[in-house]
């Protein structure tokens, strides 16, 4: 009893401390007495003092959570950029959030895009090109050629000459304007496919289909990559191409006619480089001949100018001999001559004339034995 | 009390974000938001940003997405100017440039509903602007004939045109050939042709290819007659050259032109007879005049 009485006064003082530093309403009536707070109350007060300081605690864990929920990590390849109530806080490619961990409000206050920027993207286009599939391309099980083709099924481009080829290419780019390419675009990829595509049927138009398969492979496929780039820029896709591969192949069905051009033109080749090789040795052998018969009449000219020469010089030596007796000098000189000669003459017939002075029959045979070719030196 | 004002303030703070979610709209980039107002268009929102409206019902913020639609239009078979059959498709880029207009156009603004009527107007435009065109105008090998760029140009502005008429809210960014093919029995046709082409190059480049072998080897010969000719020609100067060279010596042998003779006698005569040579004399020749008034072998005395 002492104790509840005491907690009473306790209790009253302390309103009564209250009333003291409440400031004073202007009503000069006394308020009435307050009734004394009962067990139950003070225990749901009590409740209530615990039940505020979870949800305390419990809110400042969940601020926390909400501002810890803003970190994001940007990956290598990409780049960030912050959208504070859709509106983007960075305006150019330098302010855009490189790789690595960053902070932004969470939403609905920001939210972030992360956009490819230096990695190499890459599409394909196959409007040009048959039906088939990857694997059906890996395995080499692909569909037998038909006799035509199917234009809602088989894709091919018509050259300028009017035939038909089938051709493919693919495009390697980079994006160097992230924020044009990810926010003008639904689907970026595609209006660069879309592109290939049209730079595809483009070139291969003004192409004759011999030039694009094998005459000028080289300017059909910087046609078609000038195209790209032409588009890219007037469509303003944000991309810079880096490499165009382009395949092109004739028909399938056509494929052994093809051939036999290829076949033909080989062929030529063979006969040229023949024919050329052929005149090639013709030239030679007569550059050689000609050098012979020059050379030989080279030969010819130093003999003659030496022989003649020598004549004068042997002539010049025996004038003075034939000027002092000339009948004995020529005897003397025509039998040493004869005799040299004679001793050279194979055969040497004397037919002393008849002794009735008649004139005599003589036959000859002229037909001599050939002569017998060199013999090889023995090894 | 103090409990009661936090109590309090929490509730404002929440009433608050309630208010703001009602409203508030949010504009992000790249998208356009129209305010209707009891279901009618009152506001376009097409700046990105954060932006105050009446709460709803009275208000409802309807978005659109502003980027670049890609769209391709279905292949259409149409008759060139000079009557071939082609197949077309196109690839075409829009977006909405009006919202207030493109909103109660389509239902709820529906992108796919907006293509669906594109497509329609693609068609047609396809269908009257390749039949202002032959054949060549879209492939050729004279840059001069082909008008590739032109025809595309022609549809663009055609479909922007009507879609202007129609006051569709939309914009054509660019319009560009995606397909150009022949109908199925055409392309057997051309393989035909394709064929036969083949077999006719074929055989041209095989017989180019001989004559030209031919033209080489006749050349290489005629070119070598010429080599041959030529250094004949040269052998005969040259040997001029040495008579003309060893006739200098020739007035040494004016002094005794007797004695010069009879030393180029003994010489030809020497020359003449060196090998397998058969001679026969009698006794008039010198030295054989010795012999006179023997007989020979040959000799038969008369009986």
């Amino acid at each position: 009893m002492s104790d509840e009485h005491n907690h009473h006064h306790e209790e009253r003082g302390n309103v009564l401390e209250r009333e003291l530093i409440r400031p004073r309403a202007p009503i000069a009536a006394p308020e009435p007495p307050t009734p004394p707070p009962d067990a139950g109350s003070e225990a749901l007060a009590e409740a209530l003092k615990s039940s505020f300081t979870i949800v305390k605690w419990i809110m400042g864990i969940l601020v926390l959570v909400f501002l810890g929920s803003g970190f994001f990590k940007v990956e290598p390849g990409k780049k960030a950029i912050i959208l504070r109530f859709g509106k983007p806080l960075q305006r150019n490619n330098a302010e855009l959030l490189g790789p690595g961990l960053h902070w932004s409000f969470p939403a609905p206050i920001d939210s972030v895009q992360q956009i490819p920027y230096s990695q190499f993207q890459s599409v394909k286009s196959t409007t040009g090109w048959y039906y088939t599939t990857p694997e059906k391309e890996a395995t080499g099980n692909e569909d037998p050629p038909g006799i035509s083709l199917n234009p809602a099924r088989d894709g091919y481009a018509i050259t300028g000459d009017r035939d038909i080829i089938h051709t493919r290419a693919t495009l390697l780019y980079h994006i160097e304007d992230p924020i044009r390419y990810e926010f003008e675009f639904t689907d970026g990829p595609r209006a660069v496919q879309d592109a290939l595509d049209n730079a595809l049927l483009y070139a291969a138009a003004r192409f004759k289909v011999d030039d694009v398969l094998t005459r000028d492979i080289a300017r059909f496929q910087d046609t078609v990559r000038q195209r790209v780039i032409e588009l890219v820029d007037t469509n303003k896709l944000g991309i810079v191409v880096e490499q165009c591969q382009v395949q092109s192949i004739p028909p399938r069905k056509l494929q052994d006619a093809f051939d036999g051009v290829l076949k033909a033109l080989s062929t030529r080749d063979k006969l040229h480089n023949d024919a050329l090789s052929a005149a090639n040795k013709t030239l030679a052998d007569a550059a050689g001949q000609a050098a012979g018969i020059t050379n030989s009449a080279e030969a010819e000219r130093v003999r003659l100018v030496q022989s003649v020469g020598s004549e004068a010089k042997r002539f010049n030596d025996l004038l003075p001999q034939y000027n002092a007796d000339p009948s004995l000098f020529v005897n003397v000189l025509l039998a040493q001559k004869i005799g040299q000669v004679l001793t050279n003459v194979e055969d040497k017939i004397y037919l002393p004339e008849r002794a009735d002075g008649k004139s005599r029959e003589l036959r000859l045979q002229l037909s001599r034995e050939p002569l017998a070719p060199p013999q090889p030196a023995n090894p | 009390m103090k409990r009661n004002y936090t109590t309090l303030g929490i509730g404002a703070l929440l009433i608050l974000i309630f208010l703001a979610i009602l409203s508030c709209v949010q504009v992000r980039q790249s998208t356009v938001v129209v305010i209707t107002t009891f279901g009618k268009p009152s506001r376009t929102l097409d700046k990105p940003g954060l932006y105050l409206k009446w709460p709803i019902p009275i208000q409802w913020a309807h978005t659109f997405d502003q980027r670049i639609q890609n769209f391709d239009d279905k292949l259409d078979e149409a008759y060139t100017a000079d009557s071939f059959t082609l197949l077309t498709m196109v690839y075409a880029g829009w977006k909405i440039n009006d919202a207030q207009a493109f909103f109660p156009k389509f239902e709820n603004g529906s992108i796919a509903e907006a293509e669906r009527a594109l497509t329609g107007i693609i068609r047609s435009t396809k269908t009257a602007v390749v039949g202002k065109h032959p054949l060549s105008d879209f492939v050729s090998t004279d840059e001069k004939q082909i008008k590739f760029d032109q025809i595309e140009h022609e549809i663009l502005t055609m479909v922007q045109d009507q879609v202007n008429q129609k006051n569709y809210g939309i914009k054509m960014e660019f319009l560009g050939i995606k397909k150009l093919g022949f109908p199925e029995a055409v392309t057997q046709e051309v393989f035909k042709r394709m064929t036969s082409e083949r077999e006719l190059f074929s055989n041209r480049i095989l017989a180019e290819a001989n004559t030209e072998a031919s033209n080489i080897r006749t050349s290489a010969n005629a070119k070598s007659t010429e080599i041959t000719a030529n250094a004949d020609a040269q052998a005969t100067r040259i040997k001029g050259e040495a008579l003309a060279e060893a006739a200098k010596s020739f007035a040494v042998f004016q002094q005794n032109p007797g004695l010069a003779n009879f030393l180029l006698d003994l010489n030809a005569m020497e020359l003449s007879m060196r090998d397998r040579t058969t001679l026969i004399f009698d006794q008039h020749s010198q030295p054989f005049n010795l012999f006179q008034g023997y007989s020979t072998n040959l000799f038969t005395s008369p009986k």
